[in-house]
């Protein structure tokens, strides 16, 4: 299954073919971010030849990592890894290929303008706290009887964390065709087991219920609500109750960063996969999927100036990690009924669009809010401000209703993450990198036009800068050393395939999640072109790098290509509520 | 089907990852500290020979010098150091890899050289025609001259300098011995005694052409009267004629390099620091990451690190002799360094009046000398720690290479010049970008109107990056006559091997030096295989077999 190349002869010393004009691997993948690159580990470490073609100048997409000045090592886009529990780490062997965690024991904590604030979120699962209900009690600043509610349930599904994980983010949707119910859901059969007061009704509620029930007062509450917001799960949409619990868990239990940074994970994946004979091309743009008797057969890559136009044969199967929104315009209209275009263009771009800041700072902001002596020396890592679901509703009115970004200081709800404080490698010494999101509309939805936000940018940073500064006086503006922003019309030219500057592809909405995400003849990855398949942070289960997409994609190649499933290798393992069509078709 | 996770996750100690993250030690049979150019070179040839190999990297990205960043953020990258590549005719790394189907790609502009020397421009071209053409502006003679000149520099080179570069250094007086078999040789000889100055000046050149050949010797740090530095002359310019692009910036350098380490079942861990290199009794037998992972080398430990590092700070005190300890103390660093402001801007910079044009983008535009007196009195006053004026060399290297930009219809490019390291260079940022920008635009049309971003990159940013290049040393050390040669480091471990068994210099502060040669990593690679007895996986390129035949018949001598 090797790669066969057509070499034209080499011209001179030291000027090399780049790529042959015709070539043929087994995989092509378009697309060089962590679905992507995850997806080109498994199949060549299976055996099979892979080609990645990216667009951009670097490997890893969201994944990346920036010195913009010097010792300053900045996230433009993902902050931290919530995937331990991705079977890829262990099947692909990242360590191996030098993975290795900076670990986050605060993780962070939430305050409001009342002056309440809570801190700890990290150390106090890791250090047990949370099973002691009159000690949560504290810290959470609730009633003992809600502390013990919580204890009773963290209880309860602790022994099942991993399979409550696994059975949301990694396991391949189940075809909406199937006709199954709410209560066939791969989670819902683990909840069923693991926790005594499992209520079926617990599957319709969306968050915010969710934490009512448990009586979670705020800033608590609202820290964790919006813990779901930034990273999925909308708080507020029905049946989602269950996938954003799942997105907070994830954040409290697998909280790191890699070593250096989301880049180094992204390194781990693509040297996995070159050890594995992958290739990998970057400024490669492709421009079509070649399509012959209804099959992707390869793609065309253009490149004007340096590539220039090649052909990449598939042998068998071509993979997009690319945004869904991207898939009609890789593939001629005439392989694609019109409906399935026009509710392609119909998904919503809203839910992720971030106006993110990356800040040199001459000192770390020294949060006053109550319970400052509740992060002592284990400075936490994370903050979100103006922690309360008024102020969250009031910016998501802003965003999603009147589609404008705020202008109201007290609707700037900012998600703080200050990496320096865990990893003394990125920021020189006495210095402090702070990266913060601030949710805005998707360029295109902007009521002002595309550049609004790019216009306002500097009255944004003002008003962003006098939020720090009420939690953390000390933060003054003279603290404030360098400023980098990246909003998302940054983030759409700088990286295509955050369509909308959308951080994890989609909003996760019930209409648009498992079954039905992106659309539901999408959701088990393939796509109405016959070996042509789609995984991307648009495809369930989404973003966070969780190396999911990749994972759930490779039960499905396993169904179609009879080379796939009869290699079958023993470091491979499938989920434990895979349901193959063949099974699904029977029920 | 194996579930090894679910026993171990969650961790409720703390790390999510333990036990599946890189292990606190590892073995292998070469450990190599820096993945910069040559500790990727060491490295591939060691993991092509089929040694185990792992190489550490103390920054996020590999490539030290070989970096393309985006520190025009958002949207606009950067080399942010090595942009030319001098010698990608003879860097036999190029040829003996299939680099070309690993990404890397290099483009060879024409117009190589522009000295724009007080309102005179002086073309200097890949082709020697279109060179000498612009000679001829002046008269014939000046053409002729030149391309005798061009000639005489290519032959050295070509028979002596290109190959004697990935071969490790003579004593010198085999070295004299060797080189007087050829005409070339006892040529290259005579010119080493003297000073770029000397040199330059036996030429009738008008004085522009001069002043550009001067700035194109020394640019990099050669002080344009030292004597016994000439050898520098005739490389730098024909090097400097002869310079390549690497396309999507010189970071793709280093990943061709890292994709064949990876294919041949290397390791490459970035953000890992070295702390110590650890002994097993005399013997270097591996290192300490500052995390305090310890990967141990069965067979080699290869520092392309600089002396003192190497020497001085990774190595126990009583590991090696005090003689290599006090000559790394008394190591001198590049004697300059360099200063850059990197612009983001609108439309491609055009420069005005442009004399002589060709086709195509020029490379390296030197701008604000007046002569060659004043290239000389600029770069000692540099060197004494002044900043006389603004002056130096211009790129616009989103010409060559579009991905740089990914903002439609901008550009990068970058000013550079020499520049001393102890000066107050926060207090005059401000200024110094305004005055840059000033130069700039009495020779670009609209410069100043089309600048989107300015970042100015002093030494200190230089060595903030990468803390080996101390001082912002580019070169890892300076050139002058006791640090090259069979004398860089010194001259018990020039040719790579050290005092201390199993370690081995092979970075630019080893024989032959800096600018992305690619000798020490391959000298590096070649002394280890040959003292492990391990065969070296590739021949040496027909331009050294040439060299060895030439001035070694009896085969290069022991050192």
């Amino acid at each position: 299954m090797a790669a066969t190349t057509e070499q034209v002869p080499v011209r001179s010393r030291g000027d090399g073919e780049v790529l042959p004009r015709r070539s043929s691997f087994d995989f092509v993948i378009v697309g060089g971010g962590p679905n992507g690159l995850t997806a080109a580990a498994y199949l060549a470490k299976w055996g099979f030849s892979v080609c990645v073609l990216e667009a951009r100048p670097e490997l890893g997409g969201g994944a990346e990592n920036h010195e913009p000045s010097p010792g300053f090592s900045i996230d433009p886009h993902a902050s931290y890894f919530y995937g331990a529990a991705a079977p890829a780490l262990s099947q692909l062997e990242l360590g191996r290929y030098g993975l290795r965690a900076s670990t986050v024991t605060n993780f962070g904590g939430c305050a409001s303008p009342d002056g309440r604030g809570f801190f700890g979120a990290g150390n106090f699962f890791h250090e047990g706290k949370a099973r002691d209900p009159e000690v949560l009690a504290q810290i959470m600043g609730v009633s003992l009887d809600v502390s013990k509610v919580f204890v009773e349930f963290m209880s309860a599904l602790e022994p099942h964390m991993t399979d409550f994980f696994r059975s949301i983010y990694w396991t391949p949707p189940y075809d909406e065709k199937w006709g199954l119910t709410r209560s066939d859901l791969p989670w819902a059969q683990v909840l069923r087991e693991a926790l005594p007061f499992f209520d079926e009704v617990m599957l319709e509620w969306s968050l915010c219920e969710m934490m009512n029930a448990m009586g979670l007062p705020d800033p608590f509450k609202t820290g964790l609500l919006v813990g779901s917001w930034g990273n999925g799960p909308h708080p507020f949409h029905k049946g989602m109750a269950i996938p954003g619990f799942a997105v907070q868990q994830l954040m409290f239990y697998s909280n790191c960063t890699p070593v250096g940074g989301m880049h180094a994970l992204a390194h781990s994946i693509i040297r996995c996969g070159l050890a594995h004979g992958a290739r990998m091309y970057v400024n490669a743009p492709v421009t079509e999927v070649l399509v012959e008797d209804g099959r992707a057969v390869g793609v065309r890559v253009d490149d004007e100036t340096a590539l220039e136009e090649k052909t990449i044969r598939a042998n068998m199967g071509v993979i997009l990690n690319t945004h869904v929104k991207q898939l009609p315009g890789l593939v001629s209209g005439s392989h694609l009924s019109q409906d399935f275009v026009q509710r392609v263009d119909d998904l919503s771009l809203k839910g992720g669009s971030l106006f993110v800041a990356n800040m040199a700072v001459s000192e770390l902001p020294q949060y006053t809010s109550a319970g400052r002596e509740l992060h002592g020396a284990d400075y936490p890592v994370g903050m979100l401000l103006h922690s309360t679901e008024d102020q969250m509703l009031d910016l998501m009115r802003d965003v999603y209703s009147l589609n404008t970004h705020p202008t109201d200081p007290d609707h700037y709800q900012l998600w703080l993450i200050v990496h320096s404080a865990h990893d003394a490698t990125r920021a020189p010494d006495g210095y402090g990198v702070i990266t913060m999101n601030l949710q805005v509309p998707p360029p295109e939805d902007h009521r002002d036009g595309p550049d609004a936000v790019n216009k306002a940018s500097g009255e944004i940073m003002e008003t962003i800068y006098d939020v720090i500064h009420q939690y953390a006086p000390n933060m003054t503006r003279d603290k404030f050393v360098k400023t980098w922003v990246n909003t998302p019309q940054d983030s759409e030219f700088r990286n295509m395939a955050f369509v909308g500057g959308h951080w994890w592809g989609m909003r996760g909405s019930e209409d648009e999640w498992f079954s039905r995400k992106p659309l539901p003849e999408l959701a088990r990855y393939r796509t109405p072109v016959e070996s042509l398949y789609l995984c991307h942070q648009t495809s369930y289960p989404g973003g966070l790098c969780l190396l999911a997409v990749p994972y759930n994609l490779m039960h499905i190649l396993q169904e179609d290509y009879e080379q796939i499933s009869s290699t079958t290798p023993e470091w491979w393992y499938p989920s434990k509520w895979h349901i193959t069509d063949a099974e699904g078709g029977t029920r | 089907m194996s579930d090894d996770l679910s026993s171990v996750y969650p961790n409720l100690a703390g790390n999510p990852l333990e036990g599946i993250e890189f292990p606190q030690e590892h073995e292998t049979d070469c450990v190599v500290i820096g993945a910069g150019p040559n500790g990727l070179i060491a490295a591939m040839y060691l993991a092509a020979a089929g040694l185990d190999v792992v190489i550490l990297e103390r920054r996020y990205e590999i490539g030290g010098g070989l970096a393309t960043e985006e520190i025009l953020f958002p949207g606009h990258l950067v080399n942010t150091h090595a942009t030319y590549h001098f010698m990608t005719d003879y860097m036999p790394a190029l040829t003996d890899f299939d680099l070309g189907t690993r990404g890397l790609r290099f483009h060879k502009p024409n117009m190589q050289l522009r000295g724009r020397i007080n309102g005179d421009d002086v073309l200097l071209c890949r082709s020697l025609e279109d060179s000498r053409d612009s000679m001829a502006r002046g008269s014939i003679k000046d053409a002729v001259t030149f391309g005798d000149m061009a000639l005489r520099f290519r032959k050295i080179v070509d028979g002596v300098l290109g190959p004697a570069t990935y071969l490790p250094p003579g004593a010198p007086l085999d070295l004299m011995e060797a080189l007087d078999r050829t005409p070339v040789g006892q040529d290259m000889l005579a010119l080493s005694e003297q000073s770029a100055v000397e040199i330059l000046q036996e030429y009738s050149l008008p004085d522009s052409t001069l002043a550009t050949l001067l700035y194109a010797a020394c640019q990099w740090g050669i002080s344009p009267q030292e004597s016994g530095m000439g050898f520098m002359v005739p490389l730098m310019v024909d090097r400097g004629m002869q310079k390549a692009y690497s396309y999507g910036g010189s970071h793709r350098l280093a990943s061709s390099f890292a994709r064949v380490i990876l294919e041949n079942g290397g390791l490459i861990l970035d953000n890992a620091e070295v702390a110590a290199i650890e002994m097993d009794g005399s013997r270097a037998a591996g290192v300490r990451l500052a995390d305090g992972r310890r990967i141990h080398a069965r067979k080699a430990v290869l520092s392309s690190l600089d002396p003192q590092t190497t020497f001085l700070r990774l190595l126990p005190e009583d590991a090696a002799p005090k003689e290599i300890r006090s000559q790394a103390e008394s190591w001198t660093w590049d004697k300059w360094s360099l200063m850059s402001v990197f612009f983001s801007v609108r439309g491609k910079p055009t420069l005005r009046n442009a004399d002589g044009n060709l086709s195509g983008d020029t490379f390296e535009t030197v701008l604000g000398f007046d002569d060659f007196d004043d290239v000389v009195a600029f770069l000692e006053s540099v060197e004494r720690g002044e900043i006389p004026k603004i002056a130096g060399h211009f790129t616009c290297e989103s010409a060559f290479d579009k991905t740089l930009s990914q903002v439609a219809g901008n550009h990068t490019c970058f000013f550079q010049m020499p520049a001393p390291y102890d000066y107050p260079w926060d207090a005059r940022r401000d200024e110094i970008v305004a005055e840059v920008t000033d130069l700039l635009d009495a020779h670009f049309d609209g410069f100043r109107a089309s600048v989107v971003d300015a970042v100015l990159e002093s030494p200190h940013e230089i060595e903030r990056r990468l803390p080996n290049m101390v001082r912002g040393s580019i070169k890892h050390g300076d050139y002058n006559p006791v640090q090259m040669g069979n004398m860089r480091p010194n001259t018990d471990c020039s040719a790579t091997r050290t005092a201390v068994p199993g370690l081995y210099v092979c970075g630019a502060s080893t024989y032959p030096g800096g600018m992305v040669l690619g000798g020490p990593g391959y000298i590096g690679a070649h002394t280890v295989c040959e003292d492990l007895e391990h065969p070296f996986p590739r021949e040496y390129t027909r331009g050294i077999n040439t060299y060895l035949d030439t001035y070694f018949p009896d085969g290069l001598p022991v050192a």
